[in-house]
């Protein structure tokens, strides 16, 4: 039988390139995010809208974690961590950027340049926060299971830590200098206030759409099945050859990265992060929605972030009764489907699949 | 540099007090089909272990294919040429028959992360030739019909099977069988003989297998190695192996001691 090399030999340009594959799944991606920006104000007030933007945020830390406990099946705690790298990267970058070009933060005249300059803290912070996937990754090597979820929530406490010891102010005008920086002046266990609200619903369910779209493509791949190989079976993943190390860091990598742009964008929707955002309490969550989606289905992570921001201030009335009526439904949730909502499967697995492409066409998107 | 697909040399390990396997030597020309027999707990499946890195050998070289394997990591042995089954079925059970043989084919391509956000023609190209390869390794088993189910939902049969394919698809020079034929019956045995001889020319590759059916073995393993205790008590053909008295004596007791019933040892798992 011919090696895989001659097959890919065999195959003819016009079957490889697909632009409709390539290209289409991003203009979707905009389409999405455009038609959210100019429905969502139509539809409901701004109080919502601002519901809206938070939910965003957290698909893409939902789905960004889902790459490393739902695919791979590490079980990472410490994913509030690496948003809250990401949302003071974001917020300092904006902050101390707008500050030392214009000279005051969220000036309105200063809009476009303050929303290139959150896109660049949204980039800086998804690097960075990377980079501390990296480090993570490397000990979830030599763990398991309990091991590895212990160290991972200490990486999150350890960032909170960090962030409580930043420098209690935050510089002015006058005070600001890039050797100032150094200092790290974060204000410390107050937070980082006065971060303008440059995330859009645009910007934030652009990036939530791309988040997915390479979430899905990933898992549709040979690095996706390799990550849910060593989910299924480690001991029978290197014995076809999959790489442990490569592919549990990248994990890690990539969903550290995505934790860091969710960061970046949460601390642009009018909050002021602050060093409990990379405690445990936040970190839960984000695992909430995960299990509660189904570990490795990227829309189940979707709909389990939608669910679990909504649910929330839908029960608002309830008062303080809204957290028991909240966690009864989990626990109903977790009795009648243990695996989550849809399992290791997307939504659409369960129409019918006759009238949509599957990967016996090779299309996927 | 050695002419042997497999050339395994004195290699051991024990734990704690316990030698599971040792000295162990084997050494299998390109294109042979050697079998590797022994009583329950006589340190079979360990052997194949220390071959595919599972267990780093205490002592002892292995090569395959005239590359040293014994100091690399399982991955880097599959990479190397060596592929194997499990005897207790270890099929990625919440993937598909597709993805399980896909999976396989994976370390014969290259997955820049890159190319797999953009999709780029290059990717396209690849994931689609492992597709065609996967589906036709499949047809070898007639599994190909078979390919969107869910591995765990298979019969138990088929599962052997796919994990054959699966050990396939990564394009190995050597293929070890941990016994394939386990839970079969015999008419499934039969089938199977056939498919392992098949295999063989098909994909031009080595085979050593542990089993224990007796009549499978004899009827298609060239040259036999049995192990007791962790030690190579006899190496041969089938015909020197079934004559052997240190063979019959592992498996049915000394002359005069009471002895197990060797359709006992057929049926059980090491």
């Amino acid at each position: 039988m011919k090696p895989l090399a001659e097959h890919i030999r065999a195959i003819t340009p016009r079957e490889a390139f697909r632009p409709v594959v390539m290209f289409v799944p991003w203009i979707v991606c905009v389409l999405v995010a455009l038609g959210m920006h100019t429905l969502a104000p139509l539809v409901v007030d701004d109080y919502w809208v601002n519901v809206l933007r938070r939910i965003g945020v957290f698909i893409v830390a939902a789905v960004s974690l889902n790459i490393v406990n739902g695919f791979t099946g590490q079980f990472s705690m410490g994913h509030a961590g690496f948003m809250a790298i990401g949302a003071y990267i974001g917020g300092g970058v904006t902050y101390y950027g707008s500050l030392m070009l214009h000279g005051s933060v969220g000036d309105p005249s200063f809009q476009t340049h303050g929303v290139l300059l959150m896109l660049g803290g949204v980039a800086a912070a998804g690097c960075v926060a990377a980079g501390a996937g990296y480090v993570v990754g490397l000990p979830s090597l030599r763990l398991r299971g309990d091991y590895l979820a212990i160290v991972t929530l200490g990486f999150g406490e350890i960032i909170r830590v960090l962030l409580e010891l930043t420098t209690k102010q935050l510089y002015t005008r006058e005070e600001v200098t890039l050797g100032a920086l150094f200092k790290l002046p974060l204000n410390g266990p107050t937070g980082f206030e006065r971060i303008p609200g440059y995330a859009s619903v645009f910007w934030i369910f652009l990036f939530a759409s791309i988040t997915c779209l390479i979430a899905y493509r990933v898992k549709q791949s040979s690095s996706g099945r390799a990550f849910l190989s060593i989910r299924e079976d480690e001991i029978a993943a290197r014995a076809m050859g999959v790489n442990l190390t490569k592919y549990k860091v990248r994990a890690f990598v990539l969903a550290a990265f995505f934790g860091g742009v969710a960061g970046a964008l949460y601390a642009h929707t009018g909050v002021n992060p602050s060093p409990t955002d990379a405690g445990f309490q936040r970190s839960f969550d984000i695992i909430i929605m995960v299990v509660l989606g189904g570990l490795g289905s990227i829309s189940g992570s979707v709909l389990a972030a939608i669910i679990l921001i909504a649910l929330p201030e839908l029960l608002r009335d309830l008062q303080q009764y809204r957290l028991i009526v909240y966690a009864l439904l989990l626990i109903i949730m977790m009795l009648v489907r243990p695996q989550g909502l849809f399992g290791v499967r997307e939504i659409w697995d369960f129409f019918g699949k006759k009238n949509r492409p599957t990967s016996k066409e090779e299309s996927n998107p | 540099m050695s002419e042997f697909a497999l050339d395994a040399q004195g290699i051991g390990i024990s734990f704690g007090g316990l030698k599971a396997v040792q000295d162990f030597s084997m050494r299998v020309p390109a294109g042979g089909l050697y079998g590797l027999i022994g009583p329950n707990g006589a340190g079979k499946t360990t052997a194949f272990n220390l071959l595919t890195g599972v267990y780093s050998p205490q002592s002892g070289q292995v090569h395959v294919a005239g590359q040293r394997t014994d100091t690399l990591r399982p991955h880097e042995i599959a990479k190397a040429g060596l592929s194997r089954t499990f005897q207790n079925i270890r099929l990625m059970g919440e993937l598909s028959v597709l993805d399980n043989v896909l999976l396989a084919s994976h370390m014969r391509g290259r997955h820049s992360i890159w190319r797999t956000i953009l999709r780029t023609p290059r990717f396209v190209a690849q994931e689609l030739a492992m597709k065609r390869r996967a589906m036709e390794v499949l047809n070898v088993f007639a599994l190909d019909r078979l390919a969107d189910e869910q591995a765990k939902g298979l019969p138990y049969g088929d599962q052997r099977r796919l994990e054959i394919c699966r050990a396939l698809a990564t394009e190995p020079k050597v293929l070890l069988l941990d016994e394939p034929a386990a839970g079969m019956n015999p008419s499934e045995k039969k089938t199977l003989a056939k498919s392992i001889q098949r295999v063989r020319e098909m994909f031009n590759v080595t085979i050593l297998l542990i089993e224990h059916d007796m009549g499978l073995v004899m009827d298609i393993c060239e040259k036999i190695t049995v192990l007791d205790h962790g030690v190579t008590i006899a190496v041969g053909t089938p015909a020197e192996i079934q004559a052997n008295p240190k063979v019959i004596e592992a498996y049915l007791g000394e002359p005069g001691e009471a002895a197990t019933s060797p359709a006992q040892d057929a049926g059980g798992a090491a």
